[in-house]
This record gives structure tokens, C-alpha cells and sequence, in this order.
């Protein structure tokens, strides 16, 4: 009994000691960027796999992102930002690999499996502490949903929306807009995920949620169909990025392909493509 | 042979006697509490070097580690601690202290609930009449689907399946009380089995005796076996009874009720520090080590109530 005391006290120094020796890796925030540096070649060494690229998204991945929650089938708007900004660097369709990260554990700190994750995350400086974004490859406004013929539908004036009880999934800047901008007077309802939330609008838990327009305009035209449009919220700024681990150099090569894309507009063609307005939509203000 | 122990001159010495039954010295609770708890002076001793070592490990960790300044600075700030306390609307942080009072709300009402509720399961299990057979089936039913489904989906079935139904009355709830029927539902299950356990505890001599006082089975059950077998379950079903105080924040998936740990979260994934991680942490210790350490008393107490001494439990 009493060996095994002395043993036990002996590992818990030598834990305690090893603990203070080891050294710490702290990981360099150089960003590289400019075209003659991002070959297919130079940039091996900077990719998780290399020889191919790992792209990250969250699943399911709903429409006009992606279709049929498939993002290696090249179709969905930012299935397709993934292959062109890919093919700029010089990978060939075979050579992205596609994994899942579930949304809310894409922003957090910390080392990443993946090159980029390319999920409607927008930038946010809070964001930008933890991971790095690329330039914006779509500037995005928030729209309110809701049930057709509910009270919201008809009445949102700036006043009239504070009395709503909204839903929304924890850790979107969708949330955090109906917390700055909308300010209720009823705490929103805060939910897991986008599918909870919309399960809450249909069972008329929630008067109404908040979501980027593309995926407003796809949830009242075809998953909801009850539901309606109600209007577009004014832009903040806020608008999408890549997603990368803290000071991955990668983006430099990344934001360098972007450009490209918006020059050559091929960005535009799939933002009219799979992201056009095909109803009108009245703004309205928070 | 005899050499001190209990009395001079003693016919048998003390290791003797306590094998023959006697209760072992200082069970009564004589002589200096805290060196018999530590095992005698020599023990007290080594047990003080011990604590001293094995603290000094863990301040060597948390100061001089290699992290140790980002794990300060992540997960116990001091100003976001009191940010994600007290909330904060203003940066759209929910407190975790108004979350708490949810959380109490529900594990209160949901425990008087559970109780009862697993009571009558339990008892109906018992019930030997060939005749209440079908109630029995479904008893066990009851308590092998209901411990077996796990309690986040049972959250998920009735917070989003009730009111898909439709139902007039029932789908209008809100979801503080599909979150406590959820949570009653299934506890209710394993409860019932800890009630079972107590019932088949009481000697069956006990039953014999109370049948032949002319008790009926129902009276028997209600005067002789239920009071017996609930002292002794005390202690599994206090442990259960925390168990279920943590389990409350799986309601918040419901999205209505930001309890303290949902808050939490939502702090968290605003400011991107884990402090609230840690305050939501800190209170519902406080919550529970105090009962903790009542069960330890209640426990302690009956048993010597109960056996005069003779048991072991300190």
C-alpha cells in the first residue's frame, strides 16, 4: 500500500515537471500573397493533405449553396467558388477532397482539418481572433421569414418588430442581428441548428427567424411552403469568407484567386446564376 | 496473547473480539475524531505531506505550464466571468445566473413529478395479481423504452413532435413543459427501478409478518414495505436527483428555455473566451456538493440509527 502511494506521488511530480519542460508551438502569422508564388508547386508544403485540396462544409448543405447535399458534384454556388478558386490554384476537380464541419465548430480556436471551410460563415472581428477569413466572395443581407398570413407578415414597422418572438441558431451573425439590430423584448429562442429553427417556424413555436437572403428566398419558396418572405433587412457589411486556421499562410494564394474570380466575373455569373433575386423583395428596416 | 485493546487483562485481545462480532474500537464515535478519520498520528502526518505535494503538482501545472497563460486568460477571466454572470444585452450576452433559476425551477417541479410518478410504476410492477397483468406489461414497456432512449431524443419527440400533432390543448405548450415531461418521462424509468431495488431489499420475514397481523397485501405495502424500502434508497436517489439538475440544460435544445448552460454558449460563441463555460460550471457545483454532502449525513445517520452503531459508515 505504501509503494503504491509513493509511486503514485512520484508520476504526479514527474507529470508536474514534464508539463513545465515541454515547449510550446506557437504557429506564425505571416500572410504571403501575390500571384508569381502561388503556383500548384509553391504551395504544397502550406496545404493539411498535400496534393490535394480539403474543403470543409457543414452537413446537410442546403440549397443555392450547394444541391442535393453532394459538394463534390460541382453545383450550388459555393460548389463551384470551392472548384474555380481550386482550378485557379491549379488543382484538377479529382484533387479536392471534401470533408464536414459542423458549423458551430468551424470559427472556433484551434489547429483544423481542412485547407478552408466554405459555409456561410461571415467575418466578424470576434471571428477573425480565432480564425482567418479570405476576401469576401459574396456581400450578404439578412431577411426575415415568416408564416403567410401571420401578424409579422403584415405588420413590421421598425416598432412593430420589437415585439415579435424571433428564433435562431446559436453562434450566426443572423442571431447576433435580431440581438443588435431588431433588439425584441422577448429573449429570441436559440436553437442547435438551422433545422430546429425551421421546424420551430412551421409549428408556429417562433413568430419568425432571420437567415441570409439566398437561404430566406429557398426556405419560403420551397422547404417551408407556408412560409413567406417577409423583406430584406438593409446591408451592415457583413459578408462571407473562407474559412482558414489562424495564420494559415494558404490565404494569401487564396485571396489571390478571388481576385482573379471577381476580375474575370466569373463570380458574378454564378451570383446571378444560383443567388439572383427571383421575386422582389421589399427591404425593410430594423 | 492479550496486550491492551478493550480492558486489561483482557481474555481475548481486540482483533479476537471483533471477529466474534463486537463493533471494532472507536465506532462509538470515542477518542478524537479527526486523527481516527486520518488513521492515527503517524498516518496524519503523511497525509499532510501527501496534500502538500499534490497541490504544489497542480499549481506547478496551472502557473507554469506552457498554455497556462491562455487557459488563464480563456477559461477564467475574471471581467467576462462577471459579463456572462450578470449578462449583458447590450453585447447580446443571456446571463447565466437568470439561467440557473431555470434550471432550479425544473429540477424541482420535475423531481416531485418523478418521484410520484416512477412510485406507481414501481408498485404496479409488483402487484401479483394475475388479473392486473396487462398494467404490469406495460410497466416493464415503460421502463425499458424510457431507459433505453436516450433523454435528447426523448426531448426532441415531445419539444418538436407534440406540437407537430396538432393537438388542441396539449400542442400548446410551451417549452419549459414539454422540457419537464420529457425529462419526468424518462427519469421516471430508472427511479422506478431504484423503488423495485429498495421493495425487493425488505426481508420477506417482514411481509410474513405483516400478513399475519392481518394487514391486507395494499396495507401491508403501505405501512410495512414502502417506508422501509424508501430509507433505504435514499442515497441512489439523491444521486439521481443530481443527475437530473445537470440533465435539465439538454431542454434548452429547445430553444425557448436559455437555462445556464445554453447561456453559456451563446457567451461563448459571442466573445469566443470560455469563462461563462466556467461560471455555469462553478454554480452548479454549488448546487450540488452541499447535497452531496447532506446525502453523506442522511446516509450516515440512518445507518447508525438503524444498526446502534455496528455499521462501518463513517
Amino acid at each position: 500500500m505504501r509503494k503504491t502511494l509513493a509511486l503514485i506521488t512520484l508520476v504526479g511530480l514527474g507529470f508536474g515537471l514534464g508539463a513545465c519542460g515541454s515547449t510550446a508551438q506557437i504557429s506564425a502569422t505571416t500572410q504571403i500573397g501575390g500571384g508569381s508564388s502561388c503556383t500548384y508547386a509553391s504551395i504544397q508544403s502550406e496545404l493539411y493533405k498535400p496534393g490535394a485540396l480539403t474543403v470543409a462544409t457543414d452537413s446537410p448543405a442546403y440549397p443555392p449553396w450547394f444541391e442535393n447535399n453532394t459538394p463534390s458534384n460541382d453545383k450550388g454556388f459555393e460548389s463551384e467558388v470551392a472548384f474555380d478558386v481550386a482550378k485557379e490554384l491549379g488543382f484538377s476537380k479529382s484533387q479536392v477532397k471534401w470533408t464536414v464541419e459542423p458549423f458551430n465548430s468551424s470559427y472556433a480556436p484551434g489547429p483544423k482539418t481542412f485547407d478552408f471551410d466554405i459555409n456561410e460563415i461571415s467575418y466578424s472581428p470576434q471571428r477573425a481572433e480565432a480564425v482567418t477569413f479570405s476576401e469576401s466572395y459574396y456581400n450578404v443581407q439578412q431577411s426575415l421569414v415568416a408564416l403567410k398570413g401571420s401578424l409579422i407578415a403584415a405588420h413590421h414597422s421598425p416598432a412593430d418588430l420589437r415585439n415579435y418572438v424571433y428564433g435562431d441558431q446559436i453562434g450566426t451573425t443572423s442571431l447576433a442581428y435580431i440581438l443588435n439590430e431588431l433588439r425584441p423584448m422577448q429573449p429570441p429562442s436559440v436553437f442547435n441548428n438551422l433545422n430546429d429553427v425551421k421546424s420551430a417556424l412551421q409549428e408556429a413555436r417562433i413568430q419568425a427567424l432571420v437567415v441570409d437572403t439566398p437561404t430566406a428566398q429557398y426556405i419560403s419558396s420551397s422547404e417551408i411552403p407556408n412560409s413567406v418572405m417577409v423583406g430584406q433587412f438593409p446591408s451592415t457589411g457583413e459578408h462571407y469568407g473562407l474559412l482558414f486556421a489562424k495564420g494559415d499562410p494558404l490565404v494569401g494564394c487564396v485571396n489571390y484567386a478571388i481576385g482573379k474570380l471577381k476580375a474575370d466575373g466569373t463570380l458574378a455569373k454564378l451570383v446571378h446564376e444560383y443567388l439572383g433575386l427571383y421575386t422582389s423583395v421589399p427591404t425593410i428596416k430594423p | 496473547m492479550p496486550a491492551g485493546g478493550i480492558g486489561e487483562g483482557a481474555f481475548f485481545d481486540e482483533q479476537t473480539l471483533v471477529a466474534l462480532g463486537a463493533p471494532p474500537p472507536g465506532s462509538f464515535g470515542g477518542g478524537d475524531r479527526r486523527s481516527h478519520l486520518l488513521g492515527g498520528q503517524r498516518a496524519a502526518a503523511v497525509s499532510t505531506l501527501s496534500t502538500i505535494v499534490f497541490i504544489a503538482v497542480l499549481i506547478a501545472l496551472f502557473v507554469f505550464a506552457p498554455g497556462a497563460e491562455a487557459v488563464r486568460h480563456t477559461f477564467f477571466n475574471p471581467s467576462n466571468m462577471k459579463e456572462a454572470f450578470l449578462g449583458d444585452p447590450r453585447l447580446g450576452l443571456y446571463s447565466v445566473g437568470k439561467g440557473l433559476i431555470l434550471n432550479i425551477e425544473m429540477f424541482l417541479i420535475a423531481e416531485v413529478l418523478i418521484l410520484f410518478f416512477a412510485l406507481v410504476i414501481a408498485v404496479v410492477r409488483q402487484l401479483r395479481n394475475p388479473v392486473l397483468f396487462p398494467f404490469r406489461m406495460l410497466a416493464v414497456i415503460y421502463t425499458d423504452v424510457f431507459r433505453g432512449v436516450p433523454l435528447i431524443i426523448v426531448i426532441y419527440a415531445i419539444g418538436f413532435g407534440v406540437p407537430a400533432l396538432y393537438l388542441k390543448g396539449i400542442s400548446t405548450q410551451s417549452d419549459f413543459v414539454y422540457g419537464i415531461a420529457a425529462l419526468v418521462l424518462s427519469y421516471s424509468a430508472y427511479v422506478a427501478e431504484v423503488y423495485r431495488a429498495g421493495i425487493a431489499s425488505v426481508h420477506q420475514s417482514q411481509v410474513s409478518a405483516a400478513r399475519s397481523l392481518g394487514l391486507s397485501q395494499w396495507k401491508s405495502l403501505r405501512y410495512v414495505v414502502l417506508p422501509q424500502a424508501f430509507r433505504t434508497v435514499i442515497p441512489p436517489l439523491l444521486n439521481d436527483f443530481i443527475s437530473l439538475q445537470k440533465d435539465t440544460a439538454l431542454v434548452s435544445t429547445l430553444g425557448a428555455v436559455i437555462e445556464a448552460n445554453r447561456a453559456a454558449q451563446i457567451d461563448s460563441s459571442t466573445l469566443f473566451v470560455y469563462s461563462s463555460y466556467t461560471v455555469a460550471a462553478l454554480l452548479f457545483l454549488c448546487l450540488t456538493i452541499p447535497l452531496a454532502r447532506f446525502t453523506d449525513r442522511l446516509i450516515a445517520r440512518d445507518v447508525n440509527r438503524r444498526l446502534a452503531g455496528a455499521g462501518t459508515v463513517r
